[in-house]
This record gives structure tokens, C-alpha cells and sequence, in this order.
């Protein structure tokens, strides 16, 4: 074989290249400043639903097959187990209604107007980003169950995301360890004021802006502080576990640990404020 | 193989590489999960580069632009700039050792995740570069399935 045969001819490959360069950037120019292809996005994520479903039978048949091979003794024994939780989990609640109750009659005393009603929405994990780039779900419920975009997501531990995009019958959900994202806190136990970001990985936040006098340190609980108004106040966040202070710098570098288990829940709660109450299916 | 047995045999890898790229993993083996739309594309184009392949590497950056959620044209942009460079040692790599293209695939990876950081610097999204080397080894380690497949094929 001669060399002219081993070596692809490069003018050709670089005056293709040149082409779809220019077409690239040419695109992502207009998917920046507008909204032209997101039918063409709309289409596909209908599209690529099919495919979610068979890329999820390894996942189910994992879970009907531990099942099926599980001994009966053991079912007995999980069953009690969290029969028994449900006994104290209802007992809580109704600690919680007594506490929901005093809450109520103090706003009232300090005439505040707000008063928050959350019913949820019981949704399941259909698909996962597939790369560790974008930090994003799938869900099994969409505009037919009354979901739409900005909508809270939460887990059985904390907030987990929010909606970004809204099909018939799923969604996607921006995780709140994604970095394009950013959620308003405060801490649990004095109030200060800040902002989670995500940071690509799915065990760490980042408060930003902290000054250095501030009083947070490792160990505090950070819940949502409902600035902003799209996430609803008081669910819980994340806890600080380090709080590093920078030679010359006028901020700590505070990381936080997502509360919820952002990359292993399966089953979600869509959150509807008051507002959104009577969505069917929706509990309260 | 006919025309319309490999237009087949395509249609069938890329709906595999789909369902492999969906499958859902928790906790950190979502980091070392090959990008396997590229795995399939670097495989083709060594093993059936032709005129066209550089159209087909765009077109399979397209797909995982759709499939990724990531803005349109960002990866017919990094497909098609690491296709070119199969593309120019096509006739060479063919000829390497399967070890020495597992290298060349670990080093391609390498290269395409540094250049989809520098292009989401652009936008100033902070990305996170701890994993790059864990989804190029990953690469390299399922390579051989991608390189066995397609050498049958263009014998």
C-alpha cells in the first residue's frame, strides 16, 4: 500500500471539517438566542421515551427477580419492620399537625398572610441523565397529572430539583447538584441567608458568598428559604461540611451535602403549593 | 455483508449504544460510564472510514445532542473534531495491535472531554473535571467489544 493510501487525504478532511464547524457554531448561536429548535427537542424526548423503558428492564427485572427469590420469612420480617414505621411516622404526624397548628396561630398573631399548604404528587425515576455532565431525571408524570415547569421535587430526605421540561405524560428535572443550577436557603439554626449551587457532583453544594465573619459552621441544617418563590420554604437541603476560610480572601468556601439522595431515589414527591391543590392524584 | 445488511446491522448498534448510554446508575458509576455513541462512532470510522465519514460523525453528534440535552450543534462539533483524527490515521490504525488502539481510544476520550470543557467554558458553566479520566479508562477497557464487532464486520 502506498503512503498516499495509508495517510486519508488531510485537505479533504479539513475542508469537511471547515463545513460542519461553521454549521456548529452556526447552530449553537441560534440555540442560544432562541427558541427555535426546542420542537425539534420536543419531539425526540417523545421520541426516546420507548428507549428509557428498554434501557429500565435490567433495573426491573433486577427488582422482580430479588423478589421472587426473596424467602417469605424475610418479606414477614420487612413487613413488620415497616408496619412499625408507619406506627411511628403517623404518630409523628400528628405531632406535626399539633406543631402546623401553634405555627398557624402565631403567623395569625403576627398577621402574616402567607400561609403554605403543600399537597404532593407520588412520581417514579423513569430515566437519568446519561451523562455525568447534566444532572437531570426523568419522571414518570407530566401535563395530563397537572406537572409544569418550575415545579419542586423532593425525595423522602430533602429537595431534590425542579422541573425544567414538561411532556404529556413525563418530564425532566433539573437536579439541584447540577452547576447551571441555584437554590435561595437558610440556616436551620439562625437564619442566615444564602444560595446552594451545584456543582457537577451529585454529594456536593456550594454556598457562595459567604462573608468571613458570618456565623455558619460544619454541621449546620440548611433548608429552603422560599426567596424566589419557586421552591417552597423550610425543606430541607443540605448540611455544612466544611467551612474553609482563604488566606486574603473576603468569603468562606463553604460545601454542603445534599440532604436528599440525589442519585439513588427511585420514588419522588411533585410538590403543588397552595394553588395547585386538586390535581388528581395529588395528596394531601 | 449487503447494503442493506449493514445499513441493519448500523440501525441495531446505534439503538444498543442508546439503551447502554439510558441505562440508569447511581452513585459514582454514572462517572465511569463510556460515552458509547462515541465509542461506536471512532469504531466505525476506523474500520469503515470512507468519504462520508466525517457527514456520519456530525450526524451521530447530532443524535447525542438530542439524546444528552445538550445545546444543538455542541456535539456534532466534538463528534465530528474527534472523528477527523481516526479519520486521517484510518488507514494506519488498522494495522496497530488492539492494545495500541485501546491507547489511542483511552487518548481520543481524553481529548474529546477536555475539548467539551473548554467548550462549556464558553458559557461559563463550571464543569467538574475530576472524571475524565475514569470515563477514558472506561473507554479503553469495553473498547475491545466495539473493535472485535467491527473487525468482523469489514472482513
Amino acid at each position: 500500500m502506498g503512503i498516499s493510501k495509508i495517510f486519508v487525504k488531510a485537505s479533504f478532511i479539513a475542508r469537511r471539517l471547515l463545513f460542519v464547524v461553521m454549521i456548529s457554531f452556526g447552530l449553537m448561536a441560534v440555540n442560544s438566542y432562541t427558541q427555535w429548535f426546542k420542537p425539534i427537542n420536543d419531539v425526540f424526548e417523545n421520541i426516546i421515551l420507548p428507549i428509557h423503558w428498554v434501557a429500565n428492564i435490567p433495573a426491573r427485572v433486577s427488582r422482580w427477580s430479588s423478589f421472587m427469590v426473596a424467602d417469605s420469612a424475610d418479606l414477614q420480617m420487612e413487613n413488620a419492620r415497616l408496619a412499625q414505621e408507619n406506627l411511628i411516622h403517623r404518630g409523628q404526624i400528628q405531632r406535626m399537625a399539633d406543631l402546623a397548628a401553634e405555627n398557624l396561630r402565631l403567623r395569625l398573631l403576627l398577621n402574616a398572610t402567607e400561609l403554605f399548604l403543600d399537597s404532593v404528587l407520588v412520581t417514579e425515576v423513569i430515566g437519568v441523565s446519561p451523562t455525568p455532565r447534566r444532572h437531570t431525571l426523568v419522571i414518570d408524570r407530566g401535563s395530563q397529572d397537572g406537572a409544569y415547569v418550575g415545579q419542586p421535587l423532593l425525595d423522602a430526605e430533602g429537595l431534590m430539583g425542579q422541573i425544567i421540561s414538561v411532556y404529556d405524560n413525563h418530564s425532566i428535572a433539573l437536579l439541584i447538584t447540577d452547576s447551571s443550577h441555584a437554590i435561595p436557603i437558610q440556616v436551620l439554626r439562625n437564619g442566615l441567608r444564602s444560595i446552594a449551587e451545584g456543582t457537577s457532583d451529585y454529594n456536593r453544594l456550594r454556598l457562595r458568598f459567604i462573608s468571613s465573619t458570618a456565623d455558619i459552621r460544619a454541621g449546620d441544617s440548611l433548608v429552603s428559604s422560599g426567596l424566589g418563590e419557586r421552591f417552597p420554604p423550610g425543606y430541607p437541603v443540605g448540611k455544612v461540611i466544611t467551612v474553609t476560610q482563604i488566606p486574603g480572601a473576603n468569603f468562606v468556601d463553604v460545601e454542603v451535602e445534599p440532604t436528599a439522595q440525589i442519585d439513588r431515589s427511585k420514588h419522588l414527591l411533585l410538590v403543588f403549593t397552595l394553588g395547585d391543590v386538586g390535581v388528581p392524584g395529588s395528596l394531601q | 455483508m449487503k447494503y442493506s445488511g449493514a445499513s441493519l446491522a448500523l440501525i441495531l448498534s446505534i439503538f444498543a449504544a442508546l439503551v447502554l448510554q439510558l441505562i440508569p446508575v447511581s452513585g459514582d458509576l454514572i462517572y465511569w460510564r463510556p460515552n458509547f455513541l462515541l465509542l461506536l462512532m471512532i469504531a466505525l470510522i476506523i474500520f469503515k472510514s470512507d468519504q462520508r465519514s466525517i457527514t456520519f460523525a456530525a450526524s451521530m453528534g447530532f443524535l447525542a445532542d438530542l439524546v444528552f440535552g445538550s445545546p444543538l450543534g455542541l456535539n456534532i462539533l466534538l463528534f465530528s473534531l474527534v472523528g477527523a483524527v481516526p479519520l486521517y490515521f484510518s488507514g494506519w490504525l488498522v494495522y496497530f495491535t488492539l492494545a495500541h488502539r485501546c491507547l489511542f481510544v483511552f487518548l481520543l476520550v481524553i481529548f474529546s472531554e477536555l475539548m467539551s470543557k473548554l467548550l462549556f467554558l464558553i458559557w461559563l458553566v463550571p464543569e467538574n473535571y475530576n472524571y475524565i479520566f475514569m470515563v477514558a479508562l472506561a473507554s479503553a477497557v469495553v473498547w475491545p467489544l466495539f473493535d472485535i464487532s467491527l473487525r468482523r464486520i469489514r472482513q
